[in-house]
């Protein structure tokens, strides 16, 4: 198959590449001067009436055109073969670059498929290396056919193992129909949806709350804001009616992200790697080398543990800045128990593990976390009596107080770690559940922290730093912590397998 | 309470065992001449604030605002020159530790075999006094890496040049 493919002179994308730019370009335009079309849209009659909307149509057209000749030559000018086992890539208008990545530098071969991408049948293919987060490639549009020749010939002759390769016909261990996936979504944490869901929608009101004052109209949105607070203070059944709209778009922001992301999961397990396809308009295919995983994180919630599902949380090492590679984080949803003891099977030996005994925080963690919550509590309290001069307000503490209370104590009893001599397990959560597996030699660093109270009680802070972040065990026991400082080092320094 | 049981290996190298050796001590003096760098703009800052800015509503409090601002840095000095003598390094045959911290004990430990790179810096006021400091980069987010400051940059030298040796092994 390889050989109907002949990469050894420099070579374009498919020809589809062309639309694939022009409407990415097009796309980012839109990103970047969304709020500027949203005041042209809205004054347009003003503006057409001012300017003449011929000349409004000619600008777009313009624009339009433009774009299209900047991708036609983006595309021109976007070549790649393959010479001396190295990946040879030159691009760029008139900044010419040339990068040229030899092969056992390449981690992982990527495809990936918007919508559009999907509509004209080509993929996008991304070259992942390691370390340097600079040369990562992405090659827009390639046939599938020539995608999989480039993919094969690649690993062929690189540490990239023949089991990777994109074999279909095996039977997936995980598979979520629609109708699991909407167990999912249902059951997701929705408070924390909700939240994302009005970071975004207050981000846009922010904006153009801004772009507003520039223009010397605040009325409207501080109008529309106080009418509601006037509404909600004098009548209870509009408080209702919120309340239930609340849920509703908790419901659906969950949903949503839920079906965006996870729609049609399916996982494979290979020799040496699992692959992941998932996503509705944008379908990934992520090949994750076992090696390359850092450690595995095994979450539930209350809801998700009713119907024996929970999720798996795969993290792989990232170089730079961890916020900024969100995409290295791997999720499977909706995994059954018996799913999960095949991933962790395969990944590393835990049997000893869990048969360990389960040691919990000291009780100074317990006595920092209810004395920082209840000093948060009375000052906000403060705040609130300041505020409203109102008695009443402080009747609420008897709701208020015992579910703090029940909280702290979730969350210290869910505070826990086992050790065994090469795994470390730690457990954390507040009402959700997260179980973290570390392999200990994937250690990175080590460090350990005692401040002047922890001092006197004899306890210490563990920080374990992997290649894909920070592992914490608050509140050890000094002489534990010690052991397990001295141990893990141990185990770093005497292992000779590669963490990577 | 707990008992942590650990098999296989009995006596492992105990990290509060080992002996730490401490930062130079003209490194105290970067660190004054830096905390003066510091504080001699925000005071000028402070008195021309005074002078040019405030209105009489603010100038009766003039006393107060002075006494605070000299007495959070007075404290930052005091901690600085007090927390000095905590900074210590060591070196291992397979890893290299620091710790510093006069209420918040700190103390981290890198393994040869997992450092990426080894960076030394000389900074103008380092230089003065023929000092550099040490950065050590693990993979991963290495914001929080281990970085000893104040030795001298022939010590820093044979550091590095111990560390790539041992890589390399």
């Amino acid at each position: 198959m390889s050989n109907s493919f002949n990469f050894s002179n420099f070579s374009r994308q498919s020809s589809k590449g062309v639309l694939v730019i022009y409407i990415n370009l097009i796309y980012n335009l839109i990103k970047f001067t969304w709020f500027l079309l949203f005041l042209i849209i809205k004054d347009f009659t003003k503006l057409s009436n001012s300017l003449g909307a011929n000349y409004i149509y000619l600008g777009v057209a313009f624009i339009l055109i433009f774009l299209l000749i900047r991708a036609y030559l983006v595309y021109k000018n976007f070549q790649f073969k393959i010479e001396n086992e190295y990946f040879i890539l030159k691009q760029g208008i008139l900044k010419k670059t040339n990068t040229a990545i030899p092969f056992h530098r390449i981690q992982n071969i990527n495809f990936k498929q918007n919508i559009i991408q999907q509509i004209i049948g080509v993929f996008e293919v991304s070259i992942e290396t390691a370390g340097s987060s600079a040369t990562e490639i992405a090659i827009k549009a390639l046939s599938l056919s020539k995608a999989s020749a480039l993919k094969e010939l690649i690993s062929k002759s690189s540490i990239l193992d023949k089991e990777v390769n994109i074999d279909h016909e095996s039977k997936p261990f995980v598979k979520i129909g629609f109708f699991e996936l909407f167990k999912v979504s249902l059951t997701e944490n929705h408070l924390q949806n909700l939240f994302l869901f009005f970071a975004i929608i207050i981000g846009f009101f922010q904006q153009l709350q801004q772009i507003d004052y520039s223009f010397g109209e605040i009325r409207f949105f501080d109008d529309l804001i106080e009418e509601g607070t006037n509404v909600l203070t004098t009548s209870i059944f509009l408080l209702s009616i919120l309340l239930f709209t609340l849920i509703i778009m908790a419901l659906i922001s969950s949903f949503v992200k839920v079906f965006l992301i996870h729609f049609n999961l399916t996982a494979y397990l290979k020799e040496d790697a699992f692959e992941v396809n998932q996503g509705l308009f944008t379908k990934k295919s992520i090949v994750l080398k076992k090696q390359k995983i850092q450690n595995i994180t095994i979450s539930t919630n209350p809801l998700k543990r009713l119907i024996g599902i929970s999720f798996i949380t795969f993290k792989q090492a990232v170089s730079g800045k961890l916020n900024q590679k969100k995409d290295k984080l791997i999720r499977i949803v909706g995994c059954k128990a018996a799913q999960i003891e095949v991933v962790k099977k395969s990944l590393f030996d835990a049997t000893e593990l869990e048969s360990k005994q389960k040691f919990f925080p000291d009780n100074y963690y317990k006595r920092k976390i209810f004395i920082i919550s209840f000093l948060i509590l009375v000052i906000l309290y403060l705040i609130l009596y300041k505020i409203s001069n109102s008695v009443e307000i402080l009747y609420s503490i008897i709701l208020v107080f015992p579910i703090v209370v029940f909280l702290i104590h979730k969350k210290i009893k869910k505070r826990y770690y086992k050790i065994s001599d090469s795994m470390l397990l730690v457990g954390r959560g507040l009402l959700e559940t997260h179980i973290t597996y570390l392999e200990i030699f994937k250690v990175q660093n080590i460090k350990m922290k005692q401040n002047v109270f922890q001092q006197r009680s004899n306890v210490a802070d563990l920080i374990l730093q992997t290649a894909s972040g920070k592992i914490k065990i608050p509140c050890v026991n000094f002489k534990d912590a010690v052991k397990i400082y001295n141990h893990t080092l141990y185990k770093v320094e005497t292992s000779n397998t590669s963490w990577m | 309470m707990t008992t942590f049981k650990n098999d296989l290996v009995l006596n492992l190298p105990d990290i509060t065992k080992i002996e730490f050796k401490k930062i130079v001590k003209s490194y105290l003096k970067v660190i004054i001449i830096n905390f003066f760098l510091f504080f001699i703009p925000l005071f000028t800052g402070l008195i021309l604030l005074h002078k040019l800015v405030f209105h009489e509503g603010i100038k009766i409090y003039i006393i107060l605002i002075y006494a605070l601002f000299l007495l959070l840095f007075g404290c930052i000095f005091l901690y600085l020159i007090l927390s000095f003598p905590k900074r210590k390094y060591a070196l291992r045959e397979k890893d290299i530790s620091y710790k510093s911290g006069l209420f918040i004990k700190k103390i981290t430990t890198v393994p040869f075999s997992r450092i990426q790179h080894v960076e030394i810096d000389e900074k103008p006021t380092l230089r003065l006094f023929g000092l550099a400091s040490l950065s050590v980069y693990t993979a991963g987010d290495s914001s929080d890496d281990l970085v000893i400051k104040g030795v001298t940059k022939e010590i820093a030298l044979q550091i590095k040049e111990y560390i790539s040796t041992k890589i390399n092994e």
